[in-house]
């Protein structure tokens, strides 16, 4: 029969080359009986239409060859828990040293404007795109390799005789992974020990013994004086513990200190980024001048150098971590919102 | 299709796919060829597509469940399949399995 004949040929173009012929020669076996068969109940050859018919309940071509292909994906249901877990591993590193090796990038080159650190972040999607292709397509090599390889090969988060519980990770902080609310007296004493350090802050310029002790001699006797910058940088340090003090002390009255602080520590991280932008931003890392410079450039101007390099690095390392926690505290609230959403969709 | 009717055939057929090895171990203690195992499958009310039957056989043979020969029958080259030594030790297990199953199904409905 001619339209069974073009029927197995359109099958064997989507069969595995190796086995076609054996395939296609037990299938014409296997359908030349069911016609024969059909042909003997009917007392007559099938017409052209019923052939159609017979031909189209088989299902296409395709759908008949889909089955005999042994690998019908690229990373299997035995090896996906181990992917997935290695590409957040692995995405998430390249994201937090590509974002630290961006800071040094910046320190070294001086360039602390925003027109450079957007620059950098521009990176980042770039680098989880490569990160992600490079896991995937391992994985899929070592897919391949153990659906071809004659032993029995088990995932590592298969569950196995050595594993034990005593080696569980401890529980993590956090809201839903057991931690215990805050009591209220934790909360009173944030707030009672909020107010001492910002009336401690307030009188330091008028006492700054308070802050370096004896050394405030030294101070008031060196060469050196601070940058009309510390004046600023000073405000805002005094700002944003207002802020902070100002949620803590409205969360005791309102009753609402056992609650989570998300929210608040991304505003305060958010409003803390800018006296640290405002220390980088400063020309020629200007913090500390020479009272005299005239007189003391000579002698001091490579103390002066090195002091204000160590304060700018020191600035640039702290926006780098405030930076990093406020991404992961945006994600985390972003997770929990979306793992809340998709509860409540349920 | 709807999404209640796309999941019930989604069931069904994972219902299904554990019990079509079983019978089709089960019909082959006895040799046969594709086409008179699916007709004997249908006959006890076990309707198997083509594209599903004759590609299990494959994998049951690679798995060493199933040993078969080419034989010529009514001048025809066939490929006849039955139970392996591998097969029969198995197949029993799955049949224990299979009435444990069925025993504790019954009782829960």
């Amino acid at each position: 029969m001619e339209l069974l004949d073009r029927y197995l040929q359109a099958v064997r173009k989507h069969l595995p080359w190796k086995r076609q012929d054996d395939i296609v020669a037990e299938l014409k076996a296997n359908l030349e009986a069911q016609l024969e068969d059909k042909e003997a109940a009917l007392g007559r050859p099938l017409t052209n239409e019923e052939a159609m018919d017979w031909l189209k309940q088989l299902g296409s071509p395709l759908q008949m060859a889909a089955p005999y292909q042994t690998q019908q994906y690229l990373i299997g249901p035995t090896i996906f828990p181990t992917y997935r877990y290695v590409l957040q591993l692995a995405c998430t590193w390249a994201v937090v040293i590509n974002i630290i090796v961006s800071v040094i990038k910046i320190a070294t080159e001086d360039n602390t404007s925003p027109a450079a650190m957007f620059g950098a972040l521009q990176h980042v999607p770039f680098t989880l795109l490569m990160t992600a292709a490079w896991v995937t397509l391992i994985f899929v090599v070592i897919e391949y390799a153990v659906a071809h390889s004659k032993t029995k090969w088990m995932p590592p988060t298969a569950p196995s005789a050595g594993w034990s519980p005593a080696e569980l990770p401890p529980l993590e902080k956090g809201e839903g992974a057991g931690q215990k609310p805050r009591s209220f007296a934790h909360a009173v004493t944030e707030v009672i020990f909020g107010f001492l350090f910002l009336a401690w802050w307030l009188l330091v310029p008028r006492h700054p013994y308070l802050l370096i002790g004896p050394g405030v001699l030294y101070w008031h006797a060196s060469p050196f004086q601070l940058a009309p910058i510390s004046v600023l940088f000073y405000w805002w340090v005094v700002g944003v513990n207002v802020v902070q003090l100002a949620w803590r002390s409205a969360d005791l009255i309102r009753g609402s200190w056992p609650r989570p602080r998300t929210a608040q520590t991304i505003v305060v991280s958010a409003i803390g980024l800018i006296p640290l932008g405002l220390l980088l931003s400063v020309p020629d890392h200007a913090y500390v001048l020479l009272r005299n410079p005239a007189l003391d450039q000579a002698r001091y101007g490579a103390a002066l150098t090195s002091i204000n390099l160590s304060i700018h690095w020191s600035a640039a390392v702290i926006c780098a971590i405030t930076v990093l926690r406020l991404v992961w505290e945006i994600g985390r609230m972003s997770l929990d919102a979306y793992r809340k959403r998709a509860a409540a969709a349920q | 299709m709807t999404i209640t009717e796309n999941l019930f055939e989604n069931l069904r057929l994972e219902l299904r796919r554990g019990c079509l090895t079983l019978a089709v171990l089960a019909q082959l203690r006895q040799e046969r060829y594709g086409y008179t195992l699916r007709k004997a499958l249908a006959e006890r009310g076990l309707e198997i597509d083509e594209s599903t039957l004759y590609p299990l056989l494959r994998r049951l043979e690679a798995q060493g469940l199933l040993a078969s020969e080419w034989r010529e029958e009514e001048k025809r080259n066939k490929r006849f399949y039955r139970l392996s030594s591998d097969g029969e030790q198995i197949f029993d297990q799955l049949l224990k399995e299979w009435q444990a199953i069925n025993t504790s199904i019954n009782s829960i409905l």
